[in-house]
């Protein structure tokens, strides 16, 4: 009796170690890579990262119009993406739930969610760049929305579906059509979650290289046409880590170390929303 | 009480349901319901879980109609005219028979909003005419005194018994003709349970009420007439005291004198 005790005990034991490990082996490996982001990135950092754009090989230079190139389209990805996206999961969990509609388009989202965001590159460039014959930052945003758009697909179909069915039925209740019911009252009470899809896909695609790389490419000039191939950090952070020049690698670092930054930041203030949604 | 014999043998008929039937996919849930619910008069539907009362009221303003599966036969007749039909217009019945949940259901609205966003819908008017009929229906839900100075406020941040009495507000101000009201208590401290009930007594003079309820005393306390409800069926109909104090049938003795349910 007492030994079947024992056992037991070294049982539990064991397996609190066990996955204290697997914890500990996780967290080794990321603070591991925060760590070398931090101290390389932010030993790098200088003003001129701001003020002047990316240099040619031996000169020193910034990485103003790679900033500003992410920021455009990443903009025009987010422009694409919420409107469809919130409409589409407003028919998906509004009009259809329940559905073999929903089930097979919901099915499909979540593979594009999934898909290698290099193929969702491969297809823009067939789509935007082929035809035209040159990469653009408009074909670059468009990618960037392919990727961002099932993420809010998905987060806020949950977040209308996770709406008391009551609420629903007491302002059908009152006589209000459909239309103003979901606009007004479902998707108001669903605003939290919804905006907590869109800062996360936000956080995705603003580190995100592949779909950049076939599409909008690089340049190395200050650029503010969506016509024309566009400076991005993700890209610029590729190219110079891979070169053979010191000041380059300084310069992907600080990019990559306030990318990072960047994206720390969107997920507090997406918990920040969240928790107030919620407590509202 | 003796003004409510009269009253309740002469009162005209606002809903009449004939031979109603209901169905949750294949299954039937309610079998040849025939009832009159008479105007300005409270009638409570009891009866245990599951026997239909709240199918019953859900059949009333077609609420069911959000879900493909459910379906009703048959015919309910509001003013005469059958709301079951296919062509007619969902929304303008719903406008004249409104419905208060078992759980509060505020608006994430301020309190204001929770009651101007339908009026605003259905009427034009302008904004000191708004905020009358704001204060008019919060003072028939026995709310305003307790919120007159917040009505900004989000609806959220009241307690239950008060976004109860905001979800009652909020469909009194349309001026429906009937307010159906699903367990409105049971999520409910006593003290509000009260002032609900206080109220309905006022409500009925100008609306014509039906309440569905687990609670007997409520039943008793509260309506002029009770229906008994078992198993998709309607055992027994009538005037609240005379079925409380001698039913015709013996189930109706049973339950009343809870020996089930």
């Amino acid at each position: 009796m007492n030994l079947l005790i024992l056992r037991r005990k070294l049982f539990d034991v064991v397996m609190i170690a066990l996955s204290l490990g697997a914890t500990a082996f996780t967290l080794f490996w990321l603070a591991w890579i925060l760590w070398t982001t931090i101290t390389q990135g932010a030993s790098a950092l200088r003003l001129t990262i701001f003020t002047q754009m990316t240099p040619p090989p031996g000169s020193d230079g910034g990485l103003l119009n790679a900033f500003f190139g992410s920021f455009m389209m990443v903009l025009l990805g987010v422009v694409v993406a919420t409107p469809i996206g919130v409409l589409a999961a407003i028919y998906l969990a509004e009009y259809k739930r329940g559905t073999r509609v929903a089930a097979v388009i919901g099915f499909v989202n979540d593979i594009l969610l999934s898909a290698p965001s290099i193929v969702i590159g491969l297809f823009i460039y067939e789509l935007l760049v082929l035809p035209f014959g040159h990469f653009s930052g408009y074909a670059g945003g468009v990618a960037l929305a392919m990727i961002m758009l099932p993420i809010v697909v998905r987060s806020s179909a949950v977040a209308l579906e996770l709406v008391p069915p009551e609420t629903r039925e007491a302002a059908l209740a009152l006589g209000l059509p459909r239309w103003k019911v979901t606009l007004s009252v479902i998707a108001r009470a669903a605003r939290p979650g919804i905006i907590t899809g869109l800062l996360l896909g936000v956080a995705r695609i603003s580190g995100e290289t592949a779909p950049l790389l076939f599409t909008a490419l690089n340049n190395q000039y200050w650029n503010a046409n969506l016509g024309a191939p566009m400076a991005n950090i993700p890209v610029v952070i590729f190219q110079y880590a891979m070169s053979p020049y010191d000041n380059w690698h300084a310069l992907a670092w600080a990019g990559a170390f306030i990318v990072m930054l960047f994206v720390l930041m969107l997920g507090i203030v997406t918990r920040v929303v969240f928790r107030q949604g919620a407590r509202a | 009480m003796n003004a409510l014999a009269p009253a309740s043998t002469t009162a005209a008929a606002k809903i009449q349901v004939r031979d109603l039937r209901f169905f949750y996919g294949a299954r039937e849930s309610l079998k040849n319901i025939s009832i009159d619910f008479l105007e300005h008069q409270i009638t409570a539907i009891i009866g245990p879980s599951g026997c239909g009362k709240s199918t019953l009221l859900r059949a009333l303003n077609r609420i069911y109609d959000l879900y493909p599966g459910q379906r009703a036969e048959g015919e309910v007749l509001l003013n005469g005219e059958n709301i079951l039909s296919p062509g007619v217009n969902v929304a303008y019945v719903r406008r004249r028979v409104g419905m208060v949940f078992q759980k509060p259901t505020p608006f994430p609205l301020s309190i204001r909003d929770n009651i101007t966003f339908a009026l605003g819908h259905f009427e034009r008017l302008s904004k000191p005419d708004m905020a009358d009929r704001v204060e008019e229906a919060l003072r028939q839900a026995a709310l305003w005194d307790e919120v007159k100075d917040v009505l900004g406020r989000s609806a959220l941040s009241l307690s239950g018994g008060q976004q109860q009495r905001l979800s009652i507000a909020r469909t009194l101000a349309i001026r429906p003709q009937v307010i159906l009201l699903d367990e409105p208590t049971s999520a409910l401290d006593p003290l509000s349970t009260n002032k609900i009930e206080e109220l309905l007594d006022k409500l009925v003079r100008q609306f014509t009420v039906i309440i569905v309820t687990h609670n007997l005393q409520q039943a008793a306390r509260a309506s002029q007439r009770t229906v008994f409800m078992y198993d998709g069926e309607i055992v027994e109909a009538g005037v609240t005291e005379e079925m409380f104090m001698s039913p015709r049938e013996r189930r109706t003795a049973d339950y009343i004198s809870g020996r089930f349910g």
